[in-house]
């Protein structure tokens, strides 16, 4: 477990802000610990979505994470959208902000899909250095979130976590590692998943994601739209032997269920986490479920965990 | 140009690019070029994920923002409608929130879709109801504001609107096929006989709400949203009205407008 993370913020267990969820959160207040806001969403000027996002970010911890900076691109970083991911953040104070390491958008044409990168030491050289502009203009170290991805270029001259952790290192930025995305890139790339984990900095590594998938057979999609599989649980707790208490959420962006289901489905997280991380003091941080707590028994199967520790 | 900058424009010109494109072909294999061949499945399949992934999203942002219009339409008209419509429109946002908002000229322009100009207006009615959802917020104003006023001021009183007001106008009978389809009942057959205007505006409880307006209402309306203060209008309304009741028609419709949560701040000049 690392003992010198560049930044110390345990938020615990969190879930991906949902419109179907705002009036359930705002009339029942589960204990999650935190949020996690998409960004893009609430670069309006006001209506609904703004007046629940600031009711819910005074009453829980917020962070933001974005689909559109596109900081792999070879267009100029586009500051209008900076600015307007900047004044988002004033106003509701996020912990953190975050997006992937990708590119989206060429020529003004926004693809709004999170494409991947050829991993070479010239997209190295040109991520870092925009990722040093964006942090200089957030006054913030920014996350860094890994994608799913369905292909390789020919260029590429490294592996996706040698890419990304000279990404980290030469832009002094943080990392979200999305287990999911790591076990889709796995399944379509042909690699060992443990040895991504293996190759990460931990003193980087500020988030989690937990997702599902979609399994083809001979190619897994990314689609957020299932629960967590044993698979992705699997991983999460090799990441967590790696990487010690990270804050970690659940994304589900399709197929959305009502909160108290997602809420069930954290539990199991946390429930790895404590069982794997058992003298983590962090962990003890944490609130949610503690509410619930004498219903948590039946909550948990408790079935994802493995007994054996799984060597990362 | 980078190595980079080449291989992105080679896959957005990819992405872009469909069996209707004469250069499809040749786009492709091109970009083909640049992945590498893996186990499990071909170059080809992995880049048609992201050539299906980028259609279906664009696709389902046009279902969520028009889904009356969707209705309207039936399957095959819409599935027509969001392919023209993503071809010849790629997005320039950074938001799905902005990528339908140049359907409604689309669909004015398009050879097959301007046949019948209802098909525009609902796409145009529905941009309104969105943008009334997502304009700003502030504090609004009430009746007894204005009454805080001298009354010898008020001819010179103008009127500040909410952010979400709009007035929408027509030719056609858009917005009743847009409510009988609101409750799953059949369309009115179109109708271009008049045109119409109609009131969308967002109120204090955060929902979107909509009226339709006589020609005066909506010239009185339209009056105060460009400048025109109290006694413009009265003397507007005596077009319908005598010089006695034009007044009181004027004020009337202001307090039902102070009522709905319209008007953010009375000016006094």
């Amino acid at each position: 477990m690392p003992n010198t993370r560049i930044t110390e913020d345990f938020l615990g267990f969190g879930l991906g802000l949902r419109t179907d969820h705002f009036e359930h959160i705002l009339q029942h207040q589960p204990d999650i610990d935190w949020f996690e806001v998409l960004s893009e969403n609430y670069l309006v000027a006001g209506g609904k979505p703004r007046y629940y996002l600031e009711a819910i970010a005074e009453q829980y911890p917020v962070v933001m994470h974005g689909v559109s900076m596109s900081i792999g691109s070879s267009d100029p970083l586009d500051m209008d959208y900076l600015k307007a991911l900047k004044k988002l953040s004033n106003d509701i104070q996020p912990k953190w902000i975050s997006d992937h390491i990708c590119w989206t958008s060429i020529h003004g044409v926004n693809s709004h899909d999170l494409l991947p990168l050829p991993y070479t030491e010239e997209t190295v050289k040109h991520v870092a250095e925009r990722v040093r502009i964006v942090q200089d203009f957030l006054g913030r170290r920014i996350l860094l979130e890994n994608v799913s991805s369905y292909l390789s270029y020919q260029d590429s001259t490294m592996d996706e976590w040698d890419f990304l952790s000279q990404v980290a290192e030469a832009a002094d930025c943080l990392v979200l590692l999305d287990i999911n995305n790591i076990y889709v890139s796995a399944r379509n790339h042909h690699f060992n998943p443990l040895d991504y984990l293996k190759k990460i900095d931990p003193r980087r590594v500020q988030q989690f994601h937990l997702a599902g998938h979609s399994d083809f057979g001979d190619y897994v999609i990314d689609t957020h739209d299932h629960d967590v599989p044993a698979s992705v649980w699997t991983l999460y707790q090799a990441a967590l032997e790696r990487f010690g208490a990270v804050s970690t959420m659940i994304e589900r962006d399709a197929n959305i269920p009502q909160l108290p289901a997602l809420y069930n489905e954290l539990l199991e997280a946390k429930h790895i986490a404590q069982i794997t991380l058992p003298d983590d003091p962090a962990l003890a941080r944490s609130q949610f479920g503690t509410r619930s707590l004498d219903d948590l028994g039946k909550f948990i199967s408790a079935n994802h965990a493995s007994p054996q520790k799984v060597r990362a | 140009m980078s190595r980079l900058a080449e291989i992105q424009q080679q896959f957005m010109q990819y992405l872009l690019s469909d069996g209707s494109d004469t250069q499809h072909g040749h786009i492709q294999s091109v970009m083909k070029a640049n992945v590498s061949e893996q186990a499990g499945i071909s170059a080809n399949d992995r880049l048609q994920i992201y050539a299906n992934a980028y259609r279906i999203r664009l696709k389902e942002t046009i279902e969520t923002d028009h889904q009356l219009l969707g209705l309207y339409l039936g399957d095959d008209l819409f599935d027509k409608m969001a392919a023209d419509y993503t071809r010849q429109y790629p997005s320039s946002n950074k938001s799905l929130r902005q990528f339908c908002d140049g359907l409604p000229k689309f669909l004015q322009q398009d050879a097959f879709f301007k046949q019948h100009p209802i098909i525009a207006d609902l796409a145009r009615f529905e941009r309104r109801l969105l943008n009334a959802f997502d304009a700003a917020d502030c504090a609004r104003a009430s009746f007894s504001d204005l009454q805080a006023i001298s009354p010898e001021l008020w001819p010179n009183c103008c009127l500040r609107f909410h952010p979400s007001v709009q007035i929408f106008t027509c030719n056609s009978n858009a917005v009743e096929a847009w409510q009988a389809l609101k409750i799953d009942t059949a369309p009115p057959t179109p109708d271009y006989q008049s045109s119409r205007a109609w009131l969308l505006w967002r109120g204090e409880l955060r929902l979107t709400e909509f009226v339709s307006l006589t020609t005066e209402q909506h010239a009185l309306l339209l009056g105060f949203i460009q400048g025109n203060n109290f006694a413009d209008q009265c003397e507007q309304m005596l077009q319908w009205h005598d010089e006695q009741s034009a007044p009181m028609m004027v004020l009337q419709t202001m307090q039902t407008w102070f009522q709905r949560g319209l008007i953010r701040a009375v000016v006094s000049k």
